[in-house]
């Protein structure tokens, strides 16, 4: 029994409400507020790694909390392996770095953006640390409605078609989950995820196929794999900048997760294996990768190709995923690590200078190097990480990617992962030519007057340069990094260890 | 079986709104009848014709149906309940920008 899992979960829930209260007497105590809750939040993990650093060294942590004491399988019980501490921690440092973004970046309407941005926390603090299939089902809708309003938060009209798309599609996703948590209710009789585990394979071959698909359906929906994509790209970049770090970066890898847990503890990887789909799953996956990066190449406006090189990337961490060896765990988590820093640091220093330019497009990128030099080294930083140069950390999670592909003899899958890369690099470049293109006229500082929502850019500027640093930094010490993924990967290779250690009492 | 033929029916037909109709508030509206038609599912799914809870301590009861589905189904009563009214709250916003509510406006739901 830990009581620190439910702090985790409650410290940004309390503060999501508060901060209305809060917000009638003072803004500036409103402020106080976030800051402080944020690293308070950040303390409690600290604390948590502290205690338990050498069960981490070891890679056998195991936390768990049974809520209102109930025994497992009643009851919903919170659980901590490897592999929700390594998302919890990246997720947690993330945020923490966004919210402090989100001060000097959001301008207007702070009270209610704050309020949804640690509902959103919450949710996904709660996904990865529940042990409940219907409780991670909640919360995955907790966090499709709170994310919407982020995305229609300009209030233009592409903002509000987006999040209608994205409610939509997430809204149907969600369906296909539930259906999916129905069907294992009615045929186990049981919600817990270790309970499930132990029982499923007493489930007849149809069933059992059923429940995947559904499962599969409904977290490819929300991830936005091939067949689904369309909404994404609208979603995570008609929102401010900070928000389409949050999304792009940091929300979707909450799915991976999902996708992760579902698939290897609670419904086992050989049930997807003997039904065919892992092979179905790898093909869908490589097709979403090199699509991706096809519509991204297409596409003239910066934060859609940054939303479409989300798509390419999610694609490739699943197609890793189903190799099912450890290495290719390894090189999926440590790639879910990589893309979280790179994407944030490409959508944070991106948010910064779209600020000099007129628009979103290629041509208003003109120039725009001569503007905060330093800020444009760091986007050539993150866009260098996309690409796969060494010493950035995309250069160690490809690597690790190719390796696994080569080990399984799967060559068209390395080759379509390194064609993938090529496009990048051709699809980044333009950018960063524009960038120091001089242009004849100086660029029209008038529009920063009318666009500009910030009122601290060195708070701005620090945190973009910050998660540059943290993008070159991860990738010549990814091999920390391996410290808690090693352990994740060798808990999910032997899942009987999670059942065994929330039933065991 | 019976009951999972209504299902399936009834989940089509709200999918079948969804894909095909030309407003948005049709949409919410066949989004609302996928809902209802997994309730409906889930709850027929569990019944076993018993006593429904809660049950007094005196009573002495054989067959009891399972009051698990119910509670889970409120909850997803309540997220979609919050679902279509947010949903509902945007197409008035959107209303605002383009003064109509086909979804091919806005450039389709399927195309980029």
């Amino acid at each position: 029994m830990n009581t620190s899992l439910i702090v985790l979960i409650i410290i940004p829930l309390a503060t999501a409400f508060a901060i209305p209260f809060i917000d009638v007497f003072s803004n500036k105590a409103r402020k106080y507020l976030v800051v402080l809750s944020t690293f308070v939040e950040l303390f409690v993990l600290i604390i948590i790694i502290l205690n338990n650093y050498r069960y981490i060294l070891n890679g056998t942590l195991f936390l768990k909390y049974y809520m209102g004491n109930w025994i497992p399988p009643i009851g919903i019980t919170l659980g901590m392996d490897m592999l929700s501490l390594f998302f919890s921690t990246m997720i947690t440092f993330a945020m923490v770095f966004i919210v402090i973004y989100s001060i000097g970046f959001i301008g207007h309407h702070e009270g209610k953006y704050y309020v949804l941005l640690f509902l959103i926390w919450s949710a996904m603090q709660g996904i990865i640390l529940t042990g409940d299939i219907f409780n991670m089902d909640v919360f995955l809708e907790l966090l499709l409605i709170t994310s919407a309003p982020l995305v229609a938060f300009k209030r233009n009209k592409e903002g509000t078609e987006a999040a209608i798309k994205y409610m939509f599609y997430g809204t149907i996703g969600g369906l296909f989950v539930f259906i999916g948590v129905v069907l294992v209710y009615y045929n186990l009789g049981t919600l817990n995820f270790a309970d499930i585990s132990r029982n499923f394979n007493s489930l007849s071959f149809f069933i059992k196929k059923m429940i995947s698909i559904f499962f599969l359906l409904g977290i490819f929906i929300k991830l936005g794999i091939f067949p689904f994509h369309f909404w994404l790209s609208k979603a995570h970049s008609a929102c401010p900048s900070s928000v389409s770090a949050l999304l792009s970066g940091v929300i979707v890898k909450v799915y991976v997760y999902v996708f992760i847990r579902l698939f290897w503890n609670v419904i086992g990887f050989e049930v997807l294996i003997e039904n065919g789909l892992d092979k179905v799953i790898l093909v869908v996956a490589l097709i979403s990768s090199i699509i991706g990066h096809i519509m991204a190449l297409n596409e003239d406006d910066i934060k859609k190709m940054l939303a479409y090189s989300t798509v390419a990337n999610l694609g490739m961490i699943i197609a890793v995923l189903t190799l099912n060896t450890k290495l290719a765990i390894i090189a999926a988590l440590l790639h879910v690590f990589g893309h979280l820093l790179m994407k944030v640091s490409l959508f944070t220093t991106t948010g910064y200078l779209l600020q000099f330019t007129p628009g979103h497009k290629l041509e208003d990128f003109k120039g725009v190097a001569y503007k905060n030099k330093l800020l444009f080294v760091g986007f050539v930083v993150a866009v260098g990480g996309m690409i796969g140069l060494p010493p950035m950390i995309g250069f160690s999670s490809k690597w690790f990617i190719l390796k696994a592909f080569i080990n399984q003899d799967i060559h068209w899958g390395s080759i379509i992962i390194i064609v993938g890369s090529i496009i990048a690099f051709v699809y980044y470049i333009r950018f960063i030519i524009y960038g120091f293109k001089k242009t004849s006229i100086g660029t029209p500082d008038k529009f920063r007057l009318i666009l500009s929502v910030f009122y601290r850019e060195r708070v701005v500027t620090d945190i973009a340069i910050f998660f540059a640093v943290a993008v070159i930094i991860a990738g010549i010490f990814y091999k920390f990094a391996l410290i808690p993924i090693n352990g994740a990967a060798e808990m999910l290779q032997n899942p009987y260890i999670y059942v065994e250690t929330i039933l065991g009492g | 079986m019976i009951n999972n033929f209504v299902f399936v029916a009834l989940f089509l037909l709200g999918f079948y709104a969804i894909l095909v109709k030309k407003n948005l508030i049709k949409m919410v509206i066949g989004l609302n009848i996928m809902e209802g038609a997994i309730f409906y599912w889930f709850i027929t799914l569990t019944d076993r014709g018993g006593t429904i809870p809660i049950v007094n301590s005196s009573q002495v009861v054989t067959n009891l149906n399972d009051p698990i589905p119910q509670a889970l189904i409120l909850t997803g009563i309540v997220i979609g309940a919050s679902t279509s009214s947010f949903l509902l709250t945007l197409i008035i916003e959107l209303n605002k920008f383009t003064s109509s509510t086909n979804p091919d406006q806005l450039g389709g739901m399927i195309e980029d």
